[in-house]
């Protein structure tokens, strides 16, 4: 590895977590395309700061466009207040018609501006080692490098800090107000960090990317743990191995590095969205298979518990009583024999001690309407799950 | 370039005429999905069709626009479906979904485009196009078709008129009525869907979903019908896609879609202030209405209790003893004048029979209310 492939991995690397942050209390709040709206509402920012200062990297561009983030925001919020449109409309009316703005001022000037259309859809990550920070005559390593970890390292200063703060506001905006915080504070708070984040990063991915940086490993890690730290962490692991992945994917493709990184991003969540243990698709799919055998057996143990008759309780009739196919009652008639709920003699049906303590309680809790008690009852007698 | 050019100059003819229908066929679906509450829905297909687009050239190898747009129509209902299908299967909220199959579509596609731009054929370039759009490529062709989409489209709406206008504002009872609520629903998302895709040629990805939302929205602040709604949007969208391109194509080095984005806001933000019942303008004036007249009658009313404990109402009084009440100033006191209910006389004022009697029967209506 050269040292500018290691300087843009850096890059990439740091952006990403800049970026993660944010963006789990982003999903966690509701807020996803909120993100979305900044990432592309920044640019007339830039792009006025730009013809101010000449330099992407200087910290007045950044404050600047990242000021028109947070007047976004405020725009977005004061057209839902006045209830001309649904809420989702007012983003979807406010960022355009800015992004717009930025793109003509682009256009118009495209001369005298070192900036074009390519780098705002993409970011110029690849030319980042290039424009380096010079300290008289020493070199202290690319801008952007210190730019976007002078902003990660502002983003960790507040969330320790306020840690606490957020996570309440963001479960329990009730409590947190009732606590004395003050969730416009911290909510404005939040909008801050995240345009000045999305103002680093855009430089590097550019305006779409960042919004897949701010969300994708947040909701990927979301599906993977119920606990905010652990989400914090994942997310950050995630846009990791995101950008060092597809560094080296755009590496070998010659492609570009923020598409890659984004498409690195679009598999693992793919992976999780399927395999995840408890969130994911196909372990939905056992859940809901099991749910229903547990169900039909539960009807089956009631079943047997009123009817004493021995014909009532024959292997046969109970397919036709109940009416369910063949495979459903074996299974159901498996299940229930390996949890030493029912005995089967002469084809003939009963309830063992344990069975009947289950049905028991388990009638109990539903006539007495507590049914979801049902699921830690069958924690209790099960050996074994449908 | 002369605004007669339109007429007599084959391709801006072409090109007007093609953002015209555009506009029109965006209005009238983007009317939907507005009143739908699905107004980030468009942003997300139109960032989604973007690897159709690339893989369908990946694939042909060539630049033919009708292929390249059925790629972006597979992509984009793969985008839809599979946000669906987040929002229901896992615990995402819609708003994730949306945004992370806007930006990890979109992702892919520009890997995949800057993928195309790298390969040693150099057939590829103009493929950005399809970034920001750009009115000046469209050809008969491509106006025809968007004129037989807008006609099947608008076909469809009326033929299922009724239904969908039932599903749009009461989708519960569409259910209990027996209409088949999920047809309907795939129904209007493919059309939405074919309408996002038509336009990515004209305003391109990153602005399409501006186009559908922005004449809805400018539409809705006017009427309260949904098929005077419907009409209006597509005549803004048409009148922004047409003055758009015309602008854009009076300069050099524009791409349409900001352009046409930014005619269809101004007409937005025209619509939210001075539409009549819900602009902001009138609301305002309305409200300033009704509290000078709510300050009108306080003043009238604490006259009233003054001029009631003497035996003569119309004994004057110095103008200093409103002082401790707060809701009077020289302009109501000119205005009450006016009126008639009171008379002003240097620095006194003495109530009128009428304005007693006005300040009586407001008073005793007040009374009831009360009880």
């Amino acid at each position: 590895m050269t040292n500018a492939q290691i300087e843009i991995q850096a890059i990439a690397a740091l952006v990403a977590v800049a970026c993660a942050i944010p963006g789990a209390f982003l999903v966690l709040r509701k807020m996803s395309m909120i993100s979305d709206a900044i990432s592309h509402a920044i640019l007339p920012g830039i792009v006025l700061g730009f013809f101010i200062t000449q330099d992407l990297n200087s910290p007045l561009l950044i404050l600047l466009a990242a000021l028109t983030g947070v007047i976004t925001v405020i725009l977005v919020e004061y057209i839902q207040k006045t209830g001309l449109v649904k809420e989702d409309t007012a983003i979807g009316l406010v960022f355009p018609a800015l992004f717009s703005i930025g793109v003509i001022l682009i256009a118009k000037n495209a001369n005298d501006v070192h900036l074009d259309i390519d780098a705002v859809l993409l970011g110029e990550l690849a030319f980042a080692p290039f424009d380096r920070l010079l300290i008289g005559e020493t070199d202290m390593g690319p801008k952007s490098l210190w730019v976007i970890g002078t902003i990660l390292l502002i983003t960790l200063t507040l969330l320790f800090l306020f840690f606490k703060e957020l996570k309440l506001s963001t479960f329990d905006k009730g409590l947190a107000t009732t606590l004395g915080f003050s969730p416009v504070l911290l909510h404005y708070g939040l909008m801050t960090v995240s345009s000045v984040t999305v103002v680093g990063a855009f430089d590097a991915v550019g305006a779409v990317l960042v919004v897949a940086l701010i969300i994708a490993p947040a909701a990927t890690a979301y599906l993977l743990t119920d606990n905010l730290k652990k989400m914090l962490i994942i997310s950050c692991g995630f846009g990791v191995f995101a950008a060092i992945g597809g560094y080296w994917m755009a590496h070998f493709l010659n492609a570009s590095i923020a598409g890659s990184m984004t498409t690195v991003l679009g598999i693992i969540f793919l992976l999780v969205y399927l395999f995840a243990p408890k969130q994911g698709v196909i372990s939905g799919f056992f859940q809901e298979k099991q749910q229903q055998v547990e169900v039909s057996l539960l009807i089956f143990l009631l079943h047997l518990q009123n009817h004493a008759e021995a014909e009532e309780r024959h292997v046969n009739h109970l397919r036709e009583h109940i009416n369910w196919q063949k495979v459903r009652s074996k299974t159901v008639l498996e299940l229930a024999t390996k949890n030493n709920l029912i005995q089967i003699s002469d084809d003939v049906v009963s309830l063992t001690d344990k069975g009947q303590e289950f049905t028991d309680e388990a009638l109990n809790y539903i006539t007495t309407n507590k049914a979801t008690a049902i699921e830690e009852l069958k924690n209790r007698f099960f050996l074994f799950r449908g | 370039m002369e605004l007669t050019d339109f007429f007599t100059d084959y391709t801006l003819r072409t090109i007007t005429l093609g953002t015209a229908i555009l506009g029109a066929i965006c209005g009238m679906l983007g009317s939907f999905a507005v009143l739908r509450k699905q107004s980030l829905l468009g942003d997300a297909i139109s960032h989604a069709a973007l690897p159709g687009i690339a893989l369908a050239f990946l694939i042909t190898g060539a630049k033919e626009t009708n292929m390249l747009l059925i790629g972006a129509l597979v992509s984009g209902l793969i985008g839809t479906f599979w946000i669906n299908g987040i929002v229901k299967r896992t615990r995402l909220k819609s708003d994730t979904a949306l945004g992370l199959i806007l930006s990890l579509f979109f992702g892919f596609g520009m890997l995949l485009l800057t993928f195309i731009q790298k390969m040693p054929n150099a057939n590829q370039a103009g493929l950005d196009k399809y970034l920001f759009g750009q009115a000046a490529t469209l050809m008969e062709k491509d106006v025809w078709l968007m004129a037989i989409v807008t006609g099947i489209s608008l076909l469809v709406l009326l033929l299922f008129w009724k239904e969908l206008k039932l599903l749009l504002f009461d989708a519960d009872y569409t259910k209990t009525l027996g209409f088949n609520v999920r047809f309907l629903d795939i129904l209007i998302t493919t059309f939405i869907v074919l309408a996002i895709v038509l336009g990515l040629q004209t305003v391109g990805v990153v602005l399409m979903s501006a186009m559908l939302l922005a004449p809805a929205a400018a539409a809705r602040q006017w009427t309260n019908s949904l098929g005077t709604m419907i009409i209006l949007a597509a005549i803004f969208g048409a009148f922004s896609g047409v003055f758009g391109t015309a602008i854009s194509a009076s300069q050099n080095n524009l791409s349409t879609g900001p352009v046409i984005v930014l005619v269809a806001s101004a007409l937005v933000i025209v619509s939210f202030i001075f539409s009549p019942k819900r602009g902001l303008l009138f609301r305002e004036i309305r409200f300033r209405k009704n509290r000078r007249e709510l300050h009108l009658k306080k003043t009238l009313t604490f006259m009233y209790h003054i001029a009631a404990n003497h035996e003569n109402i119309s004994h004057p009084h110095a103008i200093r003893i409103l002082n401790n009440f707060q809701g009077f100033t020289r302009k109501t006191l000119t205005t009450l004048e006016e009126q008639e209910f009171i008379q002003i006389e240097g620095n006194q004022w003495a109530m009128t029979k009428k304005g007693f009697n006005e300040a009586e029967t407001m008073f005793n209506q007040l009374g009831q209310e009360n009880d």
